[in-house]
């Protein structure tokens, strides 16, 4: 068992503290979308909703509501939306309220 | 699990049983397999003589309604068996309608589809008749009186209303046993399921396993769905096998559809398949170590499994590989050069660190002789990957069912060991790791894989034709031999779907696996060793 004490020993700490730094991993993952208010139109929104496999896209009082808790960041939605949409590069997605999971987008793409 | 212990010595030439079995060919387009139209009598008949055959291993059994999902329509059912013959390079589809509620046991004569036979009970309400009872499988203790669980489907509205208590196998514990429960939430951070321990205190006598609280019908849901969008459903019935499951899926809704996958697509793909068994293993490894209380060796390779995680992440954008595998090739190129330069460290960290693991007598003394699956068992009760290759079968569907010309497994060395305990399953994993390197290597190298940069390429092939398609899709996942057998309508949706990971056929050497005289803190240890999922059997 010695063996395995120094393989312990001469690795060190395997924990930090969170977060210890940026975590650079981040910028090679799928994140949640983001959309560009703008450029969204009623159409590119519909086909934005049909296309989501877990339903997290809805469009609500006029509105593009995106439910993080929903989102898998599939970014099947992104495919669609052109320069609408892109990942929005964020992961710190704690919440105390699940609504502060939904985000709004309001349609003021060209007519 | 309780089920039939008997079966013929294999002796006859498959080459004869093909030309004896009953009924007729049934016209298929697919390379790589056969199929074949019976009456319902006369499958049993087929199940004993290829029983009875060298080289032709039960994969499947299931029931899918005989017609696309018509509005208000009700097509009947048709039971269908699947047998892989290795030697042959096919696999054999048997199909047979079903006039009733119920079916000669296939299992009396060919053991390995008694969980299956137990499954279609649940789900459809038939029952073999003259068998033995039956297990629950999905179902919870009490449920009898419910409908079953696809009784909306079309083809499927019967009723187990009023089934007759002996249906269900007895649960027993009797004299100086009791039954230790544990689960379905237990102290590790894994999946739910219920083990009922049968002991008189240390000696595990025998075990009840529970996998309904998992249970999610997936099969059912993406019935009506686009076949894209069915995968992201697919793909997520068992996480840590979401590129094998995900490939078998696609690559039966190409077979359905007529869909040629470019070359470089298809190799992309298999890498992701690669690198999904790789970080299994690792996955593995660091579970042998906790459940051994060797906690430095768990810490270190848990490391080297986030490394490979990390590695997924850069080479593919998804940490599980999820999104890669799309139908009719990939969603997502793959960074080789990446690949090449974190691999080699990654892989040199697994065999150092597996070296250092098999020279530890503590460790090595925990495995040794744990939790034994002889031949015999692996053979009888159709397992897959490394756990029947563990058990001394050469049984690999990368080298034995080649997909396509793209699918390029030559010279694959298939990783085998004979004493079927948890130090052989330990060492087949490390061989693997050595060979799965070596592939991606080697694919890397070869300059045809779809680049992240590249314009994904459109996959070639037939238009797709209007009307009723079926298809078999296959390949090696983590766990084994994954297949899958999907149905397609005349508005090309899915019309009835089949997913059979590997985990469906290992769960069911596991319980036999407990019982090989092995005491309590052993089975932390095997159930490492077999590396399978509760979600990938209840799908």
């Amino acid at each position: 068992m010695a063996l395995w004490f120094w393989r312990g020993v001469r690795r060190g700490i395997v924990t930090t503290r969170y977060p210890a730094r940026a975590d650079g991993s981040a910028a090679t993952l799928p994140t949640p979308p983001a959309f560009d208010a703008s450029q969204l139109t009623p159409e590119l929104v519909q086909q934005m909703i049909d296309i989501c496999p877990s339903r997290a896209l809805e469009l609500a009082e006029g509105q593009l509501v995106l439910d993080l808790g929903r989102c898998t960041a599939c970014q099947r939605c992104l495919e669609v939306a052109g320069p609408a949409g892109h990942p929005s590069q964020q992961f710190e997605l704690a919440a105390h309220d699940l609504g502060q999971l939904r985000l709004c987008f309001p349609l003021e793409g060209p007519k | 699990m309780t089920g039939p212990l008997t079966t013929e010595p294999r002796r006859v030439d498959l080459e004869a049983v093909l030309r004896e079995l009953p009924g007729s060919p049934e016209p298929t387009t697919q390379p790589g397999a056969l199929g074949r139209r019976l009456e319902l009598a006369q499958l049993k008949r087929a199940a004993q003589l290829l029983g009875a055959s060298r080289g032709a291993r039960l994969a499947d059994m299931f029931v899918l309604p005989s017609a696309p999902a018509e509005a208000g329509g009700d097509g009947g059912l048709t039971l269908h068996l699947v047998f892989g013959l290795d030697q042959d390079r096919r696999y054999l589809l048997l199909q047979a309608p079903l006039s009733g509620r119920s079916y000669a046991a296939i299992s009396e004569v060919a053991p390995a589809c008694f969980v299956e036979e137990c499954e279609i009970f649940e789900l459809w309400g038939i029952k073999p008749t003259g068998g033995h009872p039956l297990n629950r499988v999905l179902l919870a203790p009490g449920a009898d009186s419910a409908p079953p669980l696809r009784s909306g489907s079309p083809g499927a509205p019967r009723s187990r209303r009023g089934v007759p208590t002996e249906v269900r196998a007895p649960h027993v514990v009797r004299g100086e046993a009791f039954e230790f429960p544990v689960g379905p939430v237990r102290g590790v951070g894994q999946e739910s399921l219920y083990m009922g321990l049968v002991t008189t205190g240390e000696e595990v006598l025998d075990a009840y396993l529970a996998w309904f609280h998992k249970h999610r019908g997936i099969e059912h849901q993406v019935v009506g769905m686009d076949p894209e969008m069915a995968l992201f459903r697919v793909e997520r019935c068992e996480g840590p096998g979401a590129v094998g499951n995900g490939l078998a899926f696609a690559r039966a809704v190409e077979s359905a559809s007529g869909i040629v996958v470019p070359a470089g697509a298809e190799r992309t793909r298999l890498v992701a398949l690669e690198l999904e068994r790789l970080y299994n293993h690792a996955a593995a490894m660091a579970a042998l170590c906790q459940s051994t209380g060797l906690g430095v060796g768990q810490a270190q390779v848990e490391i080297i499994l986030e490394n490979f995680l990390r590695l997924n992440a850069a080479v593919f954008g998804h940490r599980y590989l999820f999104g890669v595998v799309a139908v009719g090739g990939v969603r997502r190129g793959c960074d080789g050069a990446t690949l090449s330069e974190g691999l080699s460290a990654l892989c040199a960290s697994v065999r150092q660190i597996g070296s250092a693991l098999l020279g530890t007598n503590s460790f090595v003394d925990r495995l040794e002789a744990a939790g034994v699956v002889d031949a015999e068992a692996a053979a009888r009760l159709g397992l897959v990957g490394p756990v029947a290759r563990g058990s001394g079968a050469d049984l690999d569907v990368r080298r034995d069912h080649p997909w396509s010309a793209g699918d390029s497994h030559s010279g694959l060395e298939v990783a085998t060991a004979v004493n079927g305990d948890v130090l052989s399953r330990l060492q087949v994993m490390l061989q693997e790791v050595d060979e799965s390197e070596r592939l991606i290597h080697r694919w890397v190298q070869s300059g045809e894989l779809i680049d992240v940069a590249d314009a994904l390429p459109t996959p070639a092939g037939p238009a797709p034709e209007r009307g009723e398609r079926r298809g078999l899709g296959w390949c090696e996942s983590v766990r084994g031999g994954a297949l899958s057998w999907v149905q397609l309508d005349h508005d090309g949706k899915v019309a009835g779907a089949r997913l059979r990971p590997a985990s469906v056929r290992n769960w069911r050497a596991f319980d036999d696996a407990l019982r090989s005289r092995n005491v309590f803190t052993d089975v932390a240890i095997i159930e490492a060793s077999f590396w399978l999922t509760v979600a990938g059997f209840a799908r």
